[in-house]
């Protein structure tokens, strides 16, 4: 079990209001995945829940008690930290031990468990080491192998890949759903990054200067965002967004466009700009746009082998069904 | 190969200073340790001057095995020092661990606590042996007489007089005598170098990873649990260095014992090299090279021992 619910949870610092009033609810299971800027109150959040920071005010359930003044041991919520915060002078098998050396479980049950979660993490061959001898993937896995022995209600990561490198994030990132669809506990799972966002996520929650932006499936919020920070926070790349008279025709301020939803070609389309940038990924080209007289940029996904040169002169074609349109109060109008 | 020789020849000079710095003090006492060396003796005036004829073999070594106060000076300076070493550790870390958390006046607090470390050893002793353990006047006598005085006067009150007539009077500890002036001694340098050690202690504390701790809480670690697992591992180099360090220079002590109780009942090997070196240098020299083996020792014991016990 491991549904949580959050009433009306204020934070503050001294006089700065990180958190205001917020109501959220995780139900049992769920990935949920904390999205935004840095300094939005991500980590703040995920550590009221764990309850290493007292609420100012509102109330946390989780599973329907309140654990507003439950002390964070006896909330059953394990946490998976950025900086792994493993134990140093302990080898890996103590590290991951330690949880249920605390609970004084006897020995015999604390190596099964620490086997089964060393096993399953493929940790078998260095549970003998110390963290210091070890990659920043196997650390980061010591310290998921300490939270899965628990057995928690809901596991809390802050963060955890963003401190590995670019092929073993995708690894990790894996690994972690893997797990999460084996286990099918609840996890709470902060970033900053949108891929990993929309990869993991069952739900993802936007946030903004400690606001809820928008919750929803990760498609619900790609198809459609409810305003513009949203629509420009997910996706990669950025969504398009036009003003001015482009956008009247559409009977809105802003209208967005993402960029895998505009073909590129030498002569059809409505909309006409020059080639600046075009980035080859190999499986796609991004095309950057100039001088279309709608936007600075427009940002343009085609095929992997179309071959336009930078200053080359081509035409645009929106799909006029996946045009987002948004009022000038920055919401979407449907 | 060339291209190391210029730092090779850039470091010789010093490497030589320390080479001279320190092998010519050992050099000479190992020398002296074995000759005929005093500085008076009016029958034998060739010993006088430190001379190859005058070689004595292992006789000093002999003498000094052979002398009255050697074991048990050995024994004492094992003992200051360990019970120094001892209560320095556990009062440094408990007192660093109290003033870590922040409080308001904490940072007076620490310049207070900071403090005995400047008081200069002899003056140390002269204040804790006169003001403090004075049996009579110091501290101590004050105040076994002022509990005597009150005990004596409840002794006549009504009622509970009965009570109090069964209590002894409380006898003030003379810590000059020759059983205890090493307590004294122990007592006034602990006083002295706690400080020290609660420095340290507190510098490494800061540089404990608050995410560990918080880790810890989540695991269920209480506060003993936190200190035990994190917090005493953190210290240990922390610890060995105050260890070490307090080691090499507590085997040293002299000015205390001296002001104490000038060595009655209480030298240590420093003391005992001193007393013979009024004349016989040989013995001191013999006796210095005794201190040099019981130091190295006393400091791989310790090393290893700290170690063990908290790497777990
Ligand atoms: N202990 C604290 N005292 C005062 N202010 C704090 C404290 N912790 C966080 N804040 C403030 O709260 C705000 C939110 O911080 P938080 O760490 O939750 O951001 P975040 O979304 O996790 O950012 P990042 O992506 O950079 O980790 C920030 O403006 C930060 O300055
Ligand atoms: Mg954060």
């Amino acid at each position: 079990m491991g549904r949580i619910v959050l009433e009306n949870v204020t934070k503050s610092f001294g006089d700065a209001q990180v958190i205001p009033p917020l109501d959220l609810t995780i139900e049992d299971g769920e990935f949920a995945v904390f999205v935004g800027p840095s300094g939005c109150g991500k980590s703040t959040l995920l550590r009221l829940i764990a309850g290493l920071e007292e609420t100012t005010s509102g109330k946390i359930m989780i599973d329907g008690e309140d654990a507003t003044q439950v002390p964070p041991s006896k909330r059953g919520l394990a946490m998976v930290f950025q900086s792994y915060a493993l134990y140093p002078h302990m080898t890996v098998r103590k590290n991951i031990a330690f949880p249920l050396r605390m609970a004084k479980m006897d020995q015999a049950e604390i190596d099964k468990k620490v086997e089964g979660a060393a096993k399953i993490l493929n940790l078998d061959d260095y549970l003998e080491q110390k963290p210091g001898q070890l990659s920043g993937g196997q650390r980061q896995r010591v310290a998921i192998g300490r939270a899965i022995v628990r057995e928690p209600a809901a596991f809390l990561f802050d963060e955890p890949l963003s401190n590995l490198d670019a092929a073993l994030r995708v690894g990790m990132r894996l690994e972690i759903s893997e797990l999460h669809n084996r286990l099918a506990t609840t996890m709470i799972y902060v970033t900053h990054d949108q891929v990993e966002a929309m990869t993991m996520a069952n739900k993802i929650v936007v946030l903004r200067a400690g606001h809820i932006e928008q919750v929803g499936s990760p498609l619900d919020l790609y198809r459609t965002p409810r305003n513009l920070f949203v629509a420009g926070f997910i996706g990669s790349p950025k969504m398009n967004f036009i003003e001015g008279a482009e956008a009247e025709k559409h009977g809105a301020k802003t209208i967005g466009i993402r960029p895998e939803h505009i073909a590129v070609s030498s002569d059809t389309g409505p909309w006409e700009g020059t080639v600046g940038v075009s980035e080859h990924l190999g499986s796609d080209t991004f095309f950057h746009i100039h001088n279309s007289g709608l936007a600075e940029t427009i940002t343009v996904r085609a095929d992997g082998e179309v071959g336009f040169k930078h200053g080359d002169r081509v035409r645009l074609a929106p799909r006029e069904d996946v045009i987002h349109r948004f009022g000038a109060d920055g919401l979407r109008i449907e | 190969m060339s291209d190391r020789k210029l730092p090779r020849l850039l470091q010789t000079p010093a490497v030589i200073l320390l080479l001279i710095w320190m092998l010519v003090p050992l050099s000479l006492t190992l020398y002296f340790s074995f000759i005929r060396y005093v500085l008076n003796n009016l029958r034998r005036p060739e010993w006088t001057t430190p001379s190859f004829s005058n070689w004595r073999g292992l006789g000093n070594y002999e003498f000094v095995l052979n002398s009255k106060d050697f074991l048990f000076a050995i024994q004492n300076s094992l003992l200051i020092v360990g019970s120094i070493l001892f209560l320095t550790v556990i009062l440094g870390v408990a007192i660093a661990v109290m003033i870590n958390k922040a409080f308001p006046g904490r940072g007076i607090v620490r310049v207070l606590l900071i403090s005995p470390f400047f008081v200069m050893p002899a003056v140390n002793a002269v204040l804790w042996i006169n003001m403090i353990l004075d049996p009579v006047l110091g501290l101590q006598g004050l105040a076994v007489g002022g509990i005597n005085s009150v005990i004596a006067s409840l002794q006549n009150a009504p009622l509970v007089g009965w009570f109090f007539s069964l209590w002894p009077q409380l006898e003030p500890i003379s810590f000059r005598a020759t059983q205890t002036s090493a307590y004294a001694v122990i007592i006034m340098v602990t006083w002295q170098w706690t400080p020290f050690a609660v420095l340290i202690f507190m510098t490494s504390l800061q540089s404990e990873d608050q995410q560990q701790k918080e880790a810890a809480v989540l695991d269920g670690a209480g506060t003993w649990s936190q200190f035990r697992f994190l917090t005493l591992p953190h210290l240990s180099r922390p610890i060995a260095i105050v260890v070490m360090i307090q080691a090499i220079f507590h085997l040293s002590l002299y000015a205390e014992i001296e002001i104490v109780s000038r060595g009655n009942g209480n030298k240590n090997l420093p003391y005992l090299i001193g007393e013979f070196a009024n004349n016989n240098i040989g013995a001191a020299s013999a006796t210095g090279i005794f201190a040099v083996i019981l130091a190295n020792i006393v400091a791989i014991f310790l090393l290893r021992m700290i170690g063990k016990t908290l790497m777990e």
